[in-house]
């Protein structure tokens, strides 16, 4: 008798979220299994990296993530074009840092701008992200919306505390929403209840589950996707239906063991470099394995090792 | 209901209606009848029409069989002697005058637009004030605002104040609470609305939320236009599906038309064909009222209110709900601040606590018995006592809503803690008649009065509770008499309360809630929470659910219909079950409530105590997570936890609160609080009038003398000895192990 594997069936289905416009517009999600198992279902879109721009660069960044884009760093814009020609970006996500009320302070025109200005350098589609600064993000964010109507921006992250605001600006002006919650399930659902309850459809909202790096609670992200995807697929939970993001690139390049020298931490090896591309790389494919669609790094090397793990494992 | 009103708006119907053809006759005849019709800048051709209809007028020509469609729904006028129904045709004869405005004011854009087309704010260099139709672009920048709620809803006021400055006093009233004025039409002496604000100098145009849409009463028609366009805009509406955007306006866009001055026929027509839309109208006039509910959220047509409350009215009618975005006291407020301590030296007052007394009561009242954000003062204020001093405090909140319900009393009294902790400089200890509170010097300093205790308490409960309160009213007292005065009736409410609580039970209770707030870490486990059977974390009970449930329709707690029972015993219904089976991810298919050994419920991790049988003794141990040592089942509490938590079923065992112990219910499937046969002597002595009252109800009055604690034995060998020696009535009854 012929060996005949195991399969597992699933009622439910992961929606799409298509971002960006015209033919550079990109789809993500829609798989009908766990990730990369396409012997139990249809896995029709491949995960997508997002390469991160910042608007401001902390000076603590560690040299392996400032020498790679060190002629552009002052210019996001340049930034942007450097990420897509040279390491082949299929995404950009601008990261408006300089709009934090503790930094910078910059103001929602400017963001706005910034955006326009980026959109007409790029041929890929855009990402924008806040500093994190809730209140701030919504009115920057609406701002970004309004004036750069129709352009189908992913825009986020919106929280329980500012969602209507950045929500309603994405459905009034054209864009999709990055529904962020605190690694919980349930939040998790209600911020997608929530932001459909505005009108925003289901296919312009995609989960940030909230990221944490390996060695930083990286497994608390991976048991809450996990949960998710199986709340989609396996109890075809529609309001859970809507494919996953990671903001990664931040929470990685911050970690104790990327930033520290082998003068000061001798334990840790004489390549720094490498220790902060794996760290990412092991962070990004962590969350691959748990079910994400959408990642955001940062650095190139790191972006091109988990875009040939994606290559391998779809194989 | 008022057949005068409706008799008013069909009359007034058939005269616009008549009107409007007559103009478009004549427009065809002057431009022919492909004349382009359109107003400026929009997708959504005559919006109402298309919203409505979906018929789409691009020319004069197309104005026609709109006007067939108006001689169809337009009807007939009541006569007196004959009683015939007359809402329906009302409301059908209303929406004929809205498609006859919408054509009316669409004809003069034909002629040459009288509006200042396109812009958001006449200019002073304007001959007029009147913005007429706004335009797409206004549309979704203002639209977004009533989307993500920083704009409420908006008044569409028609006719005119009694004075420029009673306008001016409605349109700040409105502009305070960030309600868009969308108004229109003039009244029987040719004055109006926008004009009154104008001379009162007010600024008006979109800016400043003021908009004066036109003079005539058909420009009132630009107010539904914005409200229909919405629908199809941000709605995603289908133009032509009427059901669909007639909900939308009546669920999303919070509308109300407040009528001033006397009310004419083609006012009262166009009334009705809003009251289609779900608004309702608030007259200051004295006519019939359109009281009950149906197709409006609550009252459909609501007359004689003075110019002074009619916006209160109007909010309260619409059911719009206000959020309060900042909270306007002299200190800091936010979460950081909760658990701030203030020590002798820092503080400016003490009040209540030990060393004098105080309370905070919340009950309800009718809506129209509350004023919203009204706060007084009886007795010294802050500025009358000096550094160090000390006074008695009674925190009396007086709360109205339309969704309100007495049982939430009590939740929402339990909130002063947290709320008022909130602020920089206060510190909030206890709750009921054991209220203390200290205020810091800096606090005082910055200009901190005991009124903010109002303001705080106001703008949170609006912000937080929105969806059930309306009104909230707080009244501070420091007098000593008033604040003993008030205690005796707050004390009196308490006992009630208690009382009603205690008094329901599952068996008349239709409804039962779930909480799945532990879902996170224990994705299998859902409690279901009856009147008897309190949440095993001992925070939330039915009350507290339902309250949640009203709040949050979205969250953790939904209602659980519980039909009909399977087994009274156990604790089983079908409506439970059919609940629990997808709430668990597939993973149970029963649950019992009563029951220890059948299909108990899963246990999460949270629980205050957890249940174990004791099959030699044939009773049941109960151990809290305060007791670290051995039990007669062989495991500590953290051991058990291990075992029971996680969202499992564990036949035998059951997480539980520790108020569950004085319930009916408990564990009832196997005999109740009989079984109970070994407690933690701290436990024990907490639970001391549970376990006395309960015991004389089974009839054995000295069952807490027979419960044994650590002190007799932490094996169920020894405490064997004991129960026997006691005669514990476990023993006697059915064995346990059979009972499975």
């Amino acid at each position: 008798m012929a060996f005949s594997a195991q399969t597992e069936k699933y009622s439910g289905k992961m929606g799409t979220l298509t971002f960006g416009s015209g033919d550079q517009a990109l789809t993500v999600g829609g798989q009908a299994s766990m990730p990369f198992a396409a012997f139990d279902g249809d896995l029709p879109n491949k995960a997508v990296i997002a390469m991160e721009v910042y608007d401001v660069v902390n000076p603590e960044w560690p040299a392996a993530v400032v020498e790679p884009f060190k002629d552009v760093i002052n210019d996001p814009v340049a930034w942007a074009k450097k990420n897509v020609e040279e390491y082949g970006a299929k995404a950009i996500c601008l990261q408006l840092a300089s709009t934090d009320p503790n930094g910078e302070d910059k103001d929602a025109a400017y963001a706005a701008d910034l955006v326009s200005k980026m959109l007409a350098a790029i041929s890929v589609p855009l990402i924008v992200w806040g500093s994190g600064a809730v209140e701030k993000d919504a009115e920057v964010l609406a701002k970004v919306c309004e004036v750069n109507e129709g352009k189908n921006l992913l825009i986020g992250p919106a929280v329980e505390e500012n969602y209507k605001k950045i929500a309603a600006a994405a459905l009034g002006y054209g864009h999709a929403v990055v529904s962020q919650s605190p690694i919980d399930v349930n939040m998790a659902k209600q911020m997608n209840i929530l932001i459909n309850n505005l009108g925003l459809p289901m296919d312009k909202i995609i989960m940030e589950p909230s990221t944490a790096a390996l060695g930083y609670g990286v497994e608390y992200s991976y048991s809450v996707m996990e949960r998710i995807s199986l709340a989609a697929l396996a109890q075809n939970d529609e309001k859970m239906q809507c494919p996953m993001i990671n903001d990664l690139g931040k929470e990685c390049w911050k970690a104790r063991e990327v930033m520290l020298s082998d003068k000061e931490e001798p334990g840790f090896g004489p390549d720094q470099e490498k220790r902060g591309v794996l760290w990412e790389a092991m962070t990004a494919v962590d969350m691959l394995l748990a079910g994400s669609n959408l990642l955001i790094m940062r650095s190139p090397k790191a972006v091109k090792l988990v875009e040939e793990c994606i290559n391998e494992l779809s194989a | 209901m008022s057949k005068q009103v409706i008799t008013a708006g069909i009359r007034g119907a058939n005269v616009v209606v008549d009107r409007v053809e007559g103009k478009i006759n004549a427009a065809i005849a002057k431009f022919g009848a492909d004349k382009e019709v359109k107003l400026p800048n929009t997708a959504y051709y005559l919006p109402v029409i298309y919203g409505i209809t979906g018929m789409k007028v691009e020319t004069l020509g197309d104005m026609l069989p709109v006007m067939e469609k108006c001689r169809q729904l337009l009807a007939d006028v009541p006569v007196d002697n004959c009683w015939t129904p007359y809402l329906g045709p009302g409301l059908d004869s209303g929406m004929a005058t809205l498609f006859a405005f919408d054509m009316e004011e669409a004809l003069k854009y034909v002629e040459g637009s009288p509006y200042l087309d396109s812009k958001e704010d006449p200019e002073e260099t304007d001959a007029d004030i009147w913005l007429g139709a706004a335009d797409d672009i206004i549309l979704r920048k203002r639209g977004v605002e009533f989307v993500d709620g920083s704009a409420p809803g908006f008044a569409a006021v028609v006719g005119a104040a009694s004075s420029p400055d009673a306008a001016l006093a409605i349109a700040k009233e409105l502009q305070e609470k960030s309600i868009y004025v969308f108004m229109a039409s003039n009244n029987e002496n040719g004055n109006c609305f926008s004009k009154q604000l104008v001379e009162a100098e007010a600024q008006v145009g979109w800016n400043t939320r003021l908009v004066p849409f036109g003079y005539d009463h058909s420009a009132a028609i630009h107010a539904v236009g914005f409200a229909v366009r919405a629908a199809l805009t941000f709605g995603g509406q289908t133009p032509g599906d009427f059901k669909g955007v007639l909900k939308y306006i009546q669920d999303r866009v919070f509308a109300f038309i407040l009528a001033l001055g006397p009310v004419c026929d083609e006012q009262y027509a166009a009334a009705c064909g809003c009251i289609n839309f779900g608004v309702p109208v608030i007259a200051d006039t004295d006519f019939p009222e359109v009281l009950p509910t149906g197709v409006c959220t609550y009252e459909h047509v609501v007359t004689n209110i003075p110019e002074t409350e009619i916006v209160t009215k109007g909010i309260e009618v619409r059911g719009l709900k206000i959020t309060i975005a900042k909270i306007d006291i002299p200190m800091s407020y936010g979460p950081a601040f909760e658990g701030e301590r203030i020590k002798k030296d820092a503080m400016h007052v003490e009040l209540g606590g030990p060393k004098s007394f105080g309370f905070e009561f919340a009950y309800s009242k009718p809506l129209d018995e509350v004023e919203d954000g009204k706060f007084t003062v009886v007795g010294p204020n802050i500025k009358d006592v000096e550094v160090g001093g000390l006074l008695p405090i009674g925190i009396w909140i007086e709360l109205a809503g339309r969704k309100f319900q007495e049982d939430f009393e009590p939740i929402l009294e339990r909130q002063c803690h947290h709320l008022l902790n909130g602020a920089e400089g206060i510190l909030h200890i206890g709750q009921r008649d054991i209220v203390w509170m200290r205020i810091s010097k800096k606090a005082v300093e910055a200009g901190f009065t005991f009124e903010h205790f109002g303001t705080i308490l106001h703008a949170k409960m609006h912000n937080e509770f929105g969806a059930i309160v309306d009104k909230v009213q707080v009244t501070i007292f420091t007098d000593p008499d008033k604040v003993k005065e008030h205690l005796e009736i707050a004390r009196k409410t308490w006992v009630d309360r208690d009382n009603r609580l205690a008094d329901m039970n599952d068996e008349t209770t239709e409804t039962f809630y779930s909480c799945s707030l532990c879902q996170s870490f224990a994705p299998t486990h859902v409690c279901v929470v009856t009147p008897e059977r309190p949440g095993l974390c001992g925070a939330y009970n039915w009350l507290d659910c339902r309250a949640s449930y009203e709040i949050n329709e979205h969250g953790p707690n939904q209602p659980i219909a519980k039909g009909d029972p399977m087994d009274e015993r156990l604790g089983k219904w079908k409506g439970v079950d059919e609940f629990v089976v997808p709430a668990s991810g597939n993973a149970f298919e029963s649950f019992a409530a009563y029951s220890i050994l059948v299909d108990p419920m899963t246990s999460c991790g949270c629980f205050e105590a957890i249940a174990a049988c004791l099959f030699a003794a044939n009773g049941i141990m109960v151990v809290d997570r305060d007791y670290a040592g051995d039990t007669p089942c062989g495991m500590a509490f953290s051991t058990l936890a291990g075992s029971v938590g996680g969202g499992l079923q564990t036949p035998g065992f059951v997480g539980i609160s520790k108020f569950y112990i004085g319930s009916k219910k408990f564990i009832s499937a196997e005999g109740g609080i009989k079984r109970l046969c070994w407690l933690p002597k701290a436990l024990k002595e907490a639970s001391k009038d549970m376990i006395d009252a309960r015991g004389a109800e089974v009839g054995v009055p000295n069952l807490y003398d027979m419960i044994a604690t650590e002190e007799n034995g932490t094996d169920e060998e020894t405490i064997m000895a004991f129960l026997t020696e006691v005669g514990h009535p476990c023993l006697e009854m059915d064995q346990l192990m059979e009972m499975m």
